[in-house]
């Protein structure tokens, strides 16, 4: 048997694309430890949803005792950017065959679309090949490393408050995604917002919070240029 | 089986969002107005679930200085070497420096 050359690239370069997302890992097992969902239940995210932020945010978000209507909507809304991963790669997708579309979609998350945007002009096969054999390689490492959280998360001392890692993380990935000062007012803005509604039950604080910092941005973009 | 209930949705909704323009919408241009609050999602989200998990189940918001230096330190880090395993171990240092000598 033979492995086709663009299946062994799409596996060599999802690999070093891994490393950021092992921290999400173990920050993911300590959080479903901490949240009293039985591991396995947990770890279920992992093949149902297949996205780190996602994942955290829902279940931390149900240890803290959120009702399952806010976390799914709270884990939706932080997995929103995936609706503009599914426009921009969809004309790549119009060439190949409808299974592909459908299971392609599956594997869309955040390093599989900067991979497939760079690889926009291959040929469909060659594509396709290079697609799934980095999305699979992500899905397997990702399953793989979530199961370590889980075993990893219980056997850290409660002391260490190493649960205080998943807030530093979303910090991280918040500081990441502002570029202007639009982003930076709107991001204090939702954390005044849900530090002022913290009585609110459900969790819905965070909701309210969102949809206000998303409108302020709205109206922010009046200032820009 | 309310958590599980709970995965199930986000899995599904989340497919959806992966799915919709490939799948089912591919020739449709999304609205532009959609397109620039998109842009804002990131930002508001994120800053609302760093405090939200500073919140205890009961409603306080436990945010004192080992917080407030850790998750300065991470955004420092993050800003400077984009590296979110830096941001990580230097952002639990500050915390646990801060917790274990001060407070």
């Amino acid at each position: 048997m033979t492995i086709s050359p663009s299946v062994l690239r799409g596996i060599q370069e999802s690999i070093p694309l891994f490393i950021p997302a092992i921290p999400f890992a173990l920050v993911f097992g300590i959080v479903v430890g901490e949240s009293g969902i039985p591991a396995l239940i947990g770890w279920s995210s992992s093949p149902i949803i297949f996205g780190g932020a996602a994942q955290i945010t829902l279940l931390s978000l149900l240890g803290e005792g959120a009702s399952v209507a806010a976390a799914a909507t709270a884990a939706l809304i932080v997995g929103a950017r995936h609706l503009l991963y599914s426009v921009t790669m969809a004309p790549k997708f119009q060439d190949q065959p409808a299974w592909f579309r459908w299971l392609g979609s599956y594997v869309l998350i955040d390093q599989v679309f900067a991979l497939a945007v760079v690889h926009r002009e291959l040929e469909p096969d060659q594509f396709r090949q290079r697609y799934l054999s980095a999305g699979f390689t992500f899905w397997t490492l990702w399953m793989t490393f979530t199961a370590l959280g889980l075993f990893v998360g219980p056997i850290i001392p409660s002391e260490w408050n190493l649960a205080f890692a998943a807030p530093v993380l979303f910090v991280g990935l918040l500081t990441v995604s502002i570029d202007r000062w639009q982003k930076a007012l709107v991001a204090v803005v939702a954390m005044i917002v849900t530090v002022a509604l913290a009585d609110l039950p459900n969790r819905s604080g965070l909701l309210v919070a969102s949809v206000l910092g998303i409108a302020l941005g709205l109206v922010l973009e009046r200032f820009r240029r | 089986m309310t958590a599980f209930l709970a995965i199930l949705l986000a899995g599904v909704g989340t497919y959806a969002m992966r799915a919709v323009f490939i799948v089912v919408l591919a020739r449709r241009k999304f609205p532009p107005l959609a397109l620039r609050a998109l842009e804002y999602v990131a930002p508001a989200v994120m800053g609302a679930l760093v405090m939200s998990m500073l919140i205890t189940p009961e409603g306080t918001v436990v945010l004192g200085a080992p917080e407030l230096g850790g998750l300065g330190a991470a955004a420092l880090v993050a800003a400077k070497t984009r590296n979110h395993i830096y941001a990580l171990v230097v952002a639990m240092s500050v915390f646990w420096l801060i917790r274990y000598t001060v407070a």
